[in-house]
């Protein structure tokens, strides 16, 4: 079985501090952050220029030089709505330690986001909804469907699908948790990869809470199969939560210092 | 349906070990595939036959082995001539007389033996000490002094006293060592996580995951080495993308097939090619395992794994 991945998400300019770095092309704390992550364990580091509409195929080629430069070709999630930024990144990014990967077509608007993956030998992330938040399972599952059968007539490698069954907010939605985990599991019984950004779950909670809410959320969501997340890999409690699932899963070997690597 | 190969290439590999120096150093692991996967991608290093002889002189009770090291009087003769073996690419000295359960010989006394054979040696030198943790703490220490340049491996840091034998061979004299765990793949993967974080980089390292002579729990062994190479490969651990050595001659050559008499088992025929047959079958089952190196001790069996590695190849 793979090694569970996790895509560190600090990387975002929803962050003051990242999007003053990025409008004044600022490496300094975009890798500090970058290598914040690497250290705690990130496989893979996001990477979030917004909308992006203006210079954004610049700032991506300048982003994913920036990192990969300086941080030993670290794989990369290009994050944005900006379909020629993705692209533009793509072209510069050395492949060397993992394939670029997109983030994120869906099966509505963005299902176009699948053939920039397509085009450029990237992983896409597919997100399972079309208009918003699925019904049920059906519906993820139909657009999981219509995704898969899009990417594999332009001649995607399903395993390049990284599927997102849409992480619902706890407060609110308890009602609609389980079949998060169900779906996850469907997914896994295809033999299809999944990712989920998994903190979506604890939104709105107090932040004590957060850390305990993510850790039993991804524990339960790897059991079910799932292979990657999104999720802020400083936060201690979900990284041991993840290594100790590994373990339990046989991902890893055990030793006693697992924690520790 | 035309068959469709599907090789099976990781992108993960084994880290590379170099022991000696010059044109006869020799290098372990470093391979992408199982074990004599040859036909999914060249395999980088072929694995290494040693040779194995006591600081007390070579197992002359043994015909086949006494008659190689014919001639060969002293301790410098014999580490020469263990050399010359045909197939042999390090020779390993065994420290017995230093062990503390049977002569004891003074750490300085055997830090002279280690420095003789050094002198003498044409091919990478690896030395084992006395399997006693704390004599071997200091032990290995002071030859990795007195050896400084030669980059030989020392046999081996365990559990109790890796912490001065890293510190002491690899990070203040830049020698080789061993990690021992006895078939025990969580400790073999801790002790290689605990001499990592003392900032020994794999390159320098080696494990020897255990020994079991074939027959006498070896299933266990293989097993162990077989799970090792796994996670190091397809899971990616890089705690565990270590060259792995077996001695296998001190299992092999204490086993009743190796050692009860034709006399009294007449059907079993002559006890010296049981034991050759012992360290053989052990020795290929070991790197059919995933071993990088194997340390052996007659010289038929030495020449049959060479032979064997080359016809895999």
């Amino acid at each position: 079985m793979d090694k569970f991945i996790v895509i560190g998400e600090r990387i975002h300019c929803i962050s003051p501090e990242i999007r003053d770095a990025m409008a004044n092309r600022d490496p300094e704390p975009i890798l500090r952050r970058g290598k914040a992550q690497l250290d705690a364990g990130a496989d893979y580091l996001d990477v979030n220029i917004g909308p992006a509409e203006k210079d954004g195929e610049e700032l991506m080629i300048w982003a994913v030089k920036t990192l990969q430069e300086n941080l030993d070709n670290v794989p990369l999630v290009l994050d944005t709505a900006n379909k020629k930024a993705i692209a533009a990144g793509i072209s510069v990014y050395n492949r060397s330690k993992g394939k670029p990967v997109v983030n994120s077509a869906d099966a509505g608007e963005r299902i176009s986001y699948i053939d920039v993956a397509a085009e450029n030998d990237a992983i896409s992330i597919a997100l399972c909804s079309k208009h918003g938040v699925p019904k049920d399972n059906d519906e993820r599952m139909a657009y999981c469907q219509e995704m898969l059968e899009y990417a594999m007539e332009r001649g995607m490698d399903p395993a390049d699908l990284w599927f997102d069954p849409l992480t619902l907010v706890i407060k609110g939605m308890q009602e609609k948790q389980k079949e998060f985990f169900e779906f996850i599991r469907q997914l896994s019984d295809m033999g299809l990869n999944s990712t989920a950004g998994i903190s979506n779950a604890s939104n709105g909670m107090p932040k004590e809470v957060r850390p305990i809410v993510d850790s039993a959320m991804i524990t339960m969501a790897i059991e079910c199969g799932l292979t990657s997340a999104i999720a802020n890999p400083n936060d201690r409690q979900l990284m041991e939560a993840i290594k100790t699932a590994a373990i339990i899963m046989n991902q890893t070997l055990y030793a006693d210092s697992y924690l520790d690597i | 349906m035309a068959f469709k190969r599907n090789p099976q290439v990781f992108s993960a590999s084994v880290a590379e070990t170099t022991i000696g120096t010059g044109d006869s150093a020799v290098t372990l692991g470093g391979e992408n595939v199982y074990p004599f996967y040859s036909f999914d991608a060249p395999i980088k290093n072929p694995p290494l036959v040693g040779v194995e002889f006591s600081d007390k002189g070579p197992r002359r009770d043994v015909p086949g082995i006494a008659a190689f090291y014919e001639g060969a009087e002293t301790l410098s003769d014999v580490a020469k001539r263990a050399c010359e073996m045909p197939g042999a690419s390090f020779v390993c000295l065994d420290l017995e007389s230093a062990d503390p359960n049977g002569d004891d010989m003074p750490v300085e006394d055997a830090v002279k033996i280690a420095m003789e054979v050094a002198g003498a040696v044409t091919l990478p030198l690896v030395i084992q000490g006395t399997g006693n943790a704390e004599k071997d703490g200091t032990l290995l220490g002071k030859i990795a002094e007195a050896l400084q340049g030669k980059n030989v491996l020392l046999l081996s840091a365990t559990e109790d006293n890796y912490k001065g034998i890293a510190v002491g061979a690899v990070l203040a004299y830049n020698q080789k060592i061993g990690a021992e765990s006895a078939v025990d793949i969580n400790l073999a993967k801790q002790l290689n996580v605990v001499i990592s974080q003392m900032g020994v980089s794999n390159g320098n390292l080696v494990m020897n995951v255990g020994q079991a002579a074939a027959g006498y729990g070896f299933e266990y062994v293989a097993s162990a080495m077989e799970r090792i190479k796994s996670a190091a490969l397809s899971q990616n651990d890089d705690s565990l993308q270590t060259p792995i050595i077996t001695p296998v001659s001190a299992e092999a050559w204490s086993v009743k097939e190796a050692i009860v008499s034709e006399a009294d088992f007449p059907e079993w025929g002559p006890v010296e090619q049981r034991g050759v047959d012992m360290e053989i079958s052990t020795a290929a089952a070991s790197l059919a395992s995933g071993s990088n190196a194997v340390i052996l001790r007659h010289p038929d069996s030495v020449k049959t794994i060479s032979d064997m590695i080359s016809a895999l190849m």
